[in-house]
């Protein structure tokens, strides 16, 4: 259904056309395109719709450029419900950005009639997709490794003082001036390729998990969504993989007798220093080898150009391997217990199993079966994408700036970033008008105080709090991706409105119980991976939404707390796996607990108390 | 003619003859749980009983002549009907089993004073008949033969007050007699610590993973008539992990009287009022047995349990004083998958079930 106002609704969160802009952003409307704002000439319509706040993906203001990756994330996923798969009742979502902020809305469908005929195109879609999964799975993996290749084979040209010769004598015609144009066009391209390639399976693999799910919650209503998750979860999943090269990085340093050289604690030069010995060599082959593709692994979420990766920056793999031999030297186990999930896994399917009809038990079986089936693909797909193609992209990107470092439209790559996907477009033209004709390029004199001014902006935006919903509260949420992967139900609806009533003092917040188990503890509020440096051991991490890279950031916190995410987002995942308490999706944790307040994490209950200020 | 039946020697298949409660209890001391021993008045006992004289005719005429509308009426058939079965000595040989019986259980439990709880046990696997006709009665700390026949009779005098009237004078007359048909439980006294109930299912949605305890200082009756707000447990039968426990303020408990005979209640004293009544320990233990009451029965349990106060050595245990099928669990269920299940969601995820019909797991 769409998010419209319900006419019984008289809850409402604040309205998009009502909130100011925050002090040092004034402008902040030219960073994004036209699409993606709420125009003045729209108010009336836009202002009936409920938007809520995606943390998820994009927890702080897009970057100009950044916003490319709203575009294909929301136009994939939007394609294969509405135009792929034909799902019955849900549509795609459409995005607006405010001060920076992505906010979604979802497009459904409301007309009975419709919806049949809309389902009986999924039957056949969503069918053939089920019942060869496996093959299809295979398949696309290839297919992204296949773009993951096409990405790193586009040529940025040199654009140098002459054409190369063997070119001309080839009479090619065609130049490097339109090779630079076609570049740009095939990265951007590839990124939506990519986008495509993620959403394929993913909604598809929800929604067989959400029919898991409903047919579970039919027959035991009070179930926790941990108990589905740990039903339904592989025992091998690929975000543990990354943690588990640096485990055998840390063995294979003790085998070859050069952990020395870890103690001495000079990250910068150790792979220079391991070069000198034979052994040091053979180790930073095998790391070399680890790390492509294992090591395009986002510190962040892969959604923005700072989030780098574990390959861009190996001082956090490098450190962590180094607390791993001292582990291992110790005689500590550092495996995880593969054989005891799995028992668990199956002891409680048998334990449900066992409470149901007889009648019953061959839906069950058959969901489950299903979402099983799915499964590796919903956990594995994020690597593929958000981490390995997006480090990939990113650095293309970073590539093709140097053309405009050299010809000093600004000093650092990164200033790319703060230009529009459009922009970029347009200053790649002037870059050829220049090299074309051996004038001067406008650029420099015009994007260096631009890009310095929305910097500042940024910087301004990122000290603002975004409400978690803006709009009319809606009737009812159905759509499974917002209810799986974002964890907005009717109730996190209900809990948000209710703390935007209260007198401003909040002390208690709640979420999804992500995983269980209650601890209390200092606070660590980590809003970019940066502040992770600060954290320190036994620290409850308080995060907008926390990373797969940040795996080994969990063995030495004693909870998790996120603003955003529901039972299958990464937080819930690695806590369950750690054996920590999270709440996840609390929409406001961020901006209401501050460092070192002492705060209880209750992942029974999917409650977070502040217990004091320090 | 035998009008005594021994708990131990009963079976679920007994119920017409000793009626669901203590046919039950029979069947969890078969199944290994430990139960207070005692025996059943038969419901032969009562009809041997209603067969003397005029008795029977006379019971049908005072309560089929009222209008079940006039309350006066009915306090009138109530005053006539009590006064009849006050009045009838009960048959000798019915008597003399039952003082032979007490006798034994006094015997074996080591105590000639032996206090028993004494209480109806009807015949009807009709709930709404347990609940309205007048077959609910309870006595408690009953000691000595003599007041034990009393309260025997107190029981079948029970189907006589005006609202088991009312509520009989509109059945047909064929299941109004079967509604009162009815046995006696006659069964050892706990002294409880703690005690309380314990539902399989969820009582809030009729989630089968989910379990329910409550508990209260000293005996049962507290909890099972509302006296006291109970501590609450909650647990998921996948495990058994506590999922929340709500330690009440607990201000009165039901305890035996200084008299020796009955029950009073009293202040819980202040200092263990907010107290947790159950260790996590008791509560898993607890848990445990249910759940082996439930598997006994195939299907969610009522049940009735208390902990025995540890004594010259011995440690306190956990007894089940009554367990019975919980039987709205289906229609609680129902009701909150209205609730929570979305059509416009079903409409779709019906298709994906059938779309992923005969998919396996590689």
């Amino acid at each position: 259904m769409t998010l419209t106002e319900d006419s019984t609704s008289v809850r409402r969160f604040p309205d998009p056309y009502s909130i100011p802009t925050p002090d040092g952003a004034q402008g902040w409307e030219d960073m994004y395109p036209y699409y993606n704002r709420f125009l003045e000439s729209r108010r009336d319509r836009d202002s009936k719709r409920t938007w809520f706040r995606n943390g998820m993906h994009f927890p702080e203001p897009m970057p100009p450029f950044d916003i490319v990756t709203s575009d294909s994330a929301f136009m994939s996923t939007g394609v294969m419900n509405t135009r792929v798969f034909a799902l019955p009742p849900a549509l795609g979502i459409d995005v607006r950005v405010l001060n920076g902020y992505v906010y979604m809305s979802a497009n459904g469908v409301e007309n009975p009639e419709e919806i049949g005929h809309r389902a009986e195109e999924f039957a056949v879609r969503v069918g053939y997709y089920y019942q060869n999964w496996p093959d299809i799975y295979a398949k696309w993996e290839a297919k992204v490794r296949a773009e993951i290749a096409k990405l790193q084979a586009v040529a940025i040209p040199a654009l140098g003082e002459f054409e190369p010769v063997e070119d001309v004598l080839a009479n090619r015609g065609v130049t490097s001036s339109n090779d630079f144009l076609v570049a740009y066009q095939a990265i951007l391209a590839s990124l939506d390729a990519a986008w495509n390639l993620h959403s394929e399976l993913l909604n598809m693999g929800y929604a067989a998990y959400l029919n898991f799910l409903m047919i579970l919650r039919g027959h035991f209503p009070e179930i926790s969504d941990q108990s589905v998750a740990k039903m339904v979860s592989g025992v091998e999943v690929l975000l543990f993989r990354p943690d588990d090269e640096l485990k055998k990085l840390a063995a294979l340093a003790i085998e070859l007798d050069v952990t020395g050289r870890f103690a001495a604690g000079r990250l910068e030069s150790l792979r220079a220093d391991l070069a000198e010995s034979g052994a040091g060599q053979k180790w930073n082959a095998a790391y070399d080898e680890s790390a492509d593709p294992w090591f395009n692994f986002s510190y962040g979420n892969g959604f923005y150009h700072h989030h780098r990766s574990w390959s861009d920056d190996p001082t956090f793999p490098l450190t962590i391997i180094a607390e791993y031999i001292g582990r291992l030297q110790k005689n500590e186990d550092l495996r995880r217990p593969l054989e005891a999930v799995s028992t668990e896994r199956d002891a409680v399917v048998d334990r449900y199993r066992s409470l149901l009809d007889a009648d019953d038990v061959q839906a069950f079986d058959e969901a489950l079966g299903l979402s099983r089936v799915v499964f590796p693909y919903v956990e594995n797909h994020n690597f593929f994408i958000e981490h390995w193609y997006m480090t990939k992209f990113w650095n293309k990107m970073r590539e093709l700036s140097e053309v405009f470092v050299r010809f000093e439209f600004f000093a650092d790559v990164d200033d790319i970033f703060f230009m529009r996907r459009a922009e970029v477009g347009d200053a790649l033209v002037d870059v050829q008008m220049s090299w074309c004709g051996g004038g001067e390029p406008l650029g420099p004199d015009y994007w260096p105080s631009i890009i310095e001014e929305r910097r500042r902006i940024h910087a301004a935006l990122k000290r603002w709090t975004p409400p978690p919903a803006l709009g009319p509260a809606p009737a009812e949420i159905v759509e499974p991706m917002t209810i799986m992967l974002w964890g907005i139900t009717d109730d996190q609806v209900k809990s948000w409105l209710d703390a935007q009533s209260g007198d401003g003092v909040v002390r208690v917040l709640s979420g999804f119980a992500g995983s269980p188990g209650v601890a209390e503890g200092p606070a660590r509020v980590v809003m970019s991976p940066g502040d992770l440096d600060f954290l320190v051991d036994g620290e409850i991490l308080v995060a907008p939404i926390t990373s797969p890279s940040w795996t080994p950031v969990f063995a030495r916190i004693k909870g998790a707390v996120s603003d955003i995410g529901g039972i299958m987002c990464h937080a819930s995942i690695v806590s369950r796996e750690y054996g920590l308490p999270a709440v996840v999706g609390t929409g406001t944790a961020t901006a209401t607990i501050k460092t070192g307040q002492i705060i209880r994490v209750d992942g029974d209950k999917g409650i977070v108390t502040i217990l004091s200020d320090s | 003619m035998t009008y005594i039946r021994r708990f131990g020697d009963l079976r679920l298949t007994d119920r017409p003859d000793v009626g669901g409660k203590c046919a039950s209890l029979g069947e969890l001391i078969h199944a290994g749980i430990e139960v207070p021993d005692g025996f059943a008045v038969t419901a032969g006992a009562f009809e041997a009983f209603r067969d003397q004289g005029s008795l029977r005719d006379d019971l049908k005429r005072i309560v089929r002549s009222v209008d079940p509308s006039r309350s006066s009426d009915l306090d009138a058939a109530h005053t006539a009907a009590s006064e009849l079965v006050a009045a009838t000595p009960i048959p000798q040989e019915v008597v003399d089993q039952i003082v032979a019986a007490y006798g034994e259980l006094c015997e074996a439990a080591g105590d000639e004073a032996l206090p028993v709880a004494v209480r109806s046990s009807g015949i009807s696997e009709d709930g709404d008949v347990t609940s309205f006709a007048g077959q609910q009665e309870t006595y408690l700390w009953v000691v000595g033969a003599h007041d034990v026949i009393d309260n025997v009779r107190a029981c079948w005098a029970s189907l006589y007050t005006p609202q088991a009237i009312a509520y009989r004078s509109q059945l047909p007359e064929e299941v109004a007699f079967e509604s009162t048909l009815i046995s006696v439980g006659v069964q050892a006294m706990v002294d409880a610590e703690v005690a309380g109930v314990a539902f399989t299912v969820s009582p809030r949605t009729g989630d089968r993973s989910v379990m329910a305890i409550n508990a209260s200082w000293g005996l049962g009756q507290a909890v099972v008539s509302g006296e006291v707000t109970p501590d609450e447990y909650w647990l998921s039968k996948i495990g058994l992990d506590v999922t929340s426990s709500t330690v009440a303020r607990k201000t009165m408990q039901c305890v035996p009287s200084t008299t020796g005979r009955g029950v009073i209640t009293i202040p819980v004293p202040d200092d263990q009022q907010d107290v947790a009544c159950l260790a996590p320990e008791s509560i898993r233990e607890l848990a445990d047995i249910a759940i082996r009451v439930e598997q006994h029965y195939g299907c969610p349990q009522d049940i009735e349990w208390a902990r025995t106060r540890a004594t010259n050595g011995r440690p306190a245990r956990i007894v089940l004083l009554q367990s019975r099928p919980e039987t709205s669990w289906k229609k609680r269920q129902a009701e909150s998958r209205a609730k929570t299940g979305s059509s416009a969601a079903a409409s779709y995820l019906s298709v994906i079930q059938n779309a992923g019909t005969g998919v396996r797991k590689a």
